[in-house]
């Protein structure tokens, strides 16, 4: 059974299906997933900074992780995780950058014939002063695993408000690994395009920002009162759109 | 009636004069093909027709019903009903085709569509074009083949009902049949909303399925001779050589970057670096 631990006495409510609700501004939670899919969102409406620190732990498993953050206040995210046993972790995650965001994702493959491959969408809106550290390390000893990280970045103002670093830390010979950014504003001819369809820039935006920060209607099925969930993320999107 | 008015056009890109003083008239019902050597301006009339920014007017006017295109923005262009189905349409990865579509029926609508009509709509567009049924949900041009992409634009151009539609080598990436069932499409469209066609070709196979009503030939940046339909046959059996001598001009020749190889520091997996 997946596990999630709360430390620090950090006030949370959690009820059957693991919807955790975070009443304080700084949490740490430590998780041991099995096979499955897990999707995270952080949303956050309140007028507070949020710091997350997680802690994971996977063996002998083969788990996705969809991480959705669409926090209007400052967040810091710290995520480890180890990978061991064979065990394959596939990690989604997208963040909405406004105000100040730091993200590091230190992903570690521990053992012999572990996956790791994470990929990381990101969306700057104005005023934002986004970074993100995503960190691949494959360990001494971890013969034939393989770590793919790749990330896209798109600034819908000043291209020098995200900042984004790959790094892949590699101390075994016999693996794989890759890593790659993409990162600009908004191509001119796709604006175009979408102009030229009768769409004004604001209508080409939404439709843009949407299709980045609106997964897939199956992403809400694992939240408990999934469908208030999804109308609270289209609210969001939808007041984001119309700005 | 809808007209489409172009008088003295001169258009630059980069600091470079590409258009030199165009004048066309486009009514609704007529089609108009436009022809000549690559890189002589044609595709460059219909950016600019659109509003692409790259393309800076510095003289001369677009009219669309007496109104001046050139201070509308390109949305504004498209919604007055003019519509450029492009050369190279782009992807735009994560959106889908209908809720992109479904987007720009809505942008031009006082109501929004409803969504029975609009599936119904684009699934009749879908089957008559003899696309992939899962193109509703599939992201806009986002790995379609070559010939798919142009397809698509046809399906948009179905949905959109423009009064003034500009191909720009639609026919390019299509086979013998594909080329049949999109003119044969167009022609329809045609037919049903007494539309305008601007079509840029170098194929007399398409303009035979298209008929046109004018032909011109733009070299240099004017259009220097005009006809119909015969003029079309006679550059597709006799090539451009005849006007330059005729009128004693030369074409542009087209600039296209040189390419060279820096080659590479990629391991070959074979072993052998050659």
């Amino acid at each position: 059974m997946p596990s999630i631990t709360i430390k620090d006495n950090s006030l949370f409510e959690i009820n059957k299906s693991c919807t955790l609700i975070i009443k304080s501004d700084e949490v740490n939670i430590e998780y041991n997933l099995k096979d499955g899919e897990y999707n995270i969102l952080i949303f956050n409406d309140a007028d507070c900074n949020i710091v997350i620190n997680d802690k994971g732990h996977i063996n002998n498993s083969i788990v996705k992780l969809n991480y959705l953050e669409l926090n209007n206040y400052d967040y810091i995210q710290n995520s480890n995780v180890e990978v061991d046993k064979s065990s394959q972790l596939f990690v989604v995650s997208t963040y909405l950058g406004v105000n100040s965001k730091k993200i590091i994702y230190d992903l570690v493959n521990a053992g012999k014939d572990t996956v790791i491959d994470i990929t990381n969408n990101i969306i700057c809106l104005d005023k934002a002063d986004f970074s993100l550290d995503c960190i691949g390390t494959i360990k001494n000893g971890a013969k034939r695993s393989i770590c793919h990280q790749k990330s896209h970045c798109l600034t819908l103002d000043n291209p020098k408000k995200a900042r984004v670093l790959p790094v892949l830390n590699i101390d075994e010979n016999d693996v794989e690994a890759s890593h790659s950014l993409s990162s600009g504003t908004l191509d001119e001819d796709i604006l175009f395009y979408m102009n030229s369809r009768g769409l004004d820039k604001k209508a080409a935006l939404g439709l843009i920002l949407r299709s980045y920060l609106m997964p897939n209607d199956n992403y809400y099925d694992g939240f408990i009162d999934g469908d208030t969930i999804k109308t609270l993320v289209e609210g969001k999107v939808n007041h984001l759109c119309s700005i | 009636m809808n007209s489409l008015v172009i008088k003295d056009l001169h258009v630059s890109i980069d600091d470079k004069e590409i258009l030199k003083g165009i004048d066309l008239k486009v009514n609704e019902g007529e089609i108009h093909a436009i022809m000549g050597p690559n890189g002589n301006g044609k595709s460059t009339l219909l950016q600019t027709i659109m509003g692409h920014p790259s393309y800076i007017v510095t003289a001369g006017s677009i009219t669309y019903n007496g109104e001046d295109v050139l201070k509308m923005s390109v949305d504004e262009r498209s919604k007055k009903g003019l519509f450029l189905a492009m050369q190279y349409p782009k992807e735009i990865a994560g959106v889908t085709n209908s809720d992109f579509l479904r987007a720009a029926i809505n942008a031009r609508l006082d109501k929004n569509i409803s969504l029975f009509k609009f599936i119904k709509e684009m699934d009749k567009g879908i089957s008559s074009l003899k696309m992939k049924e899962d193109l509703a949900h599939r992201f806009v041009n986002d790995g379609f083949s070559g010939g798919e992409k142009k397809r698509n634009e046809i399906l948009q151009m179905m949905m959109l009902k423009p009064s003034i539609a500009m191909l720009d080598e639609i026919d390019s990436g299509l086979d013998v049949d594909a080329i049949k069932l999109v003119s044969d499409s167009i022609i329809n469209m045609k037919n049903e909303n007494n539309m305008g066609l601007i079509v840029v070709s170098h194929y007399e196979r398409f303009f035979t399925s298209i008929k046109p009503t004018h032909a011109h030939v733009i070299v240099d940046g004017k259009i220097v001779v005009e006809g119909d339909s015969e003029l079309v046959m006679k550059i597709d059996n006799d090539g451009y050589d005849w006007l330059y001598d005729e009128l004693k001009i030369q074409p542009v020749k087209e600039n296209r970057p040189l390419v060279y190889s820096l080659g590479t520091c990629a391991k070959n997996p074979r072993g052998n670096n050659a």
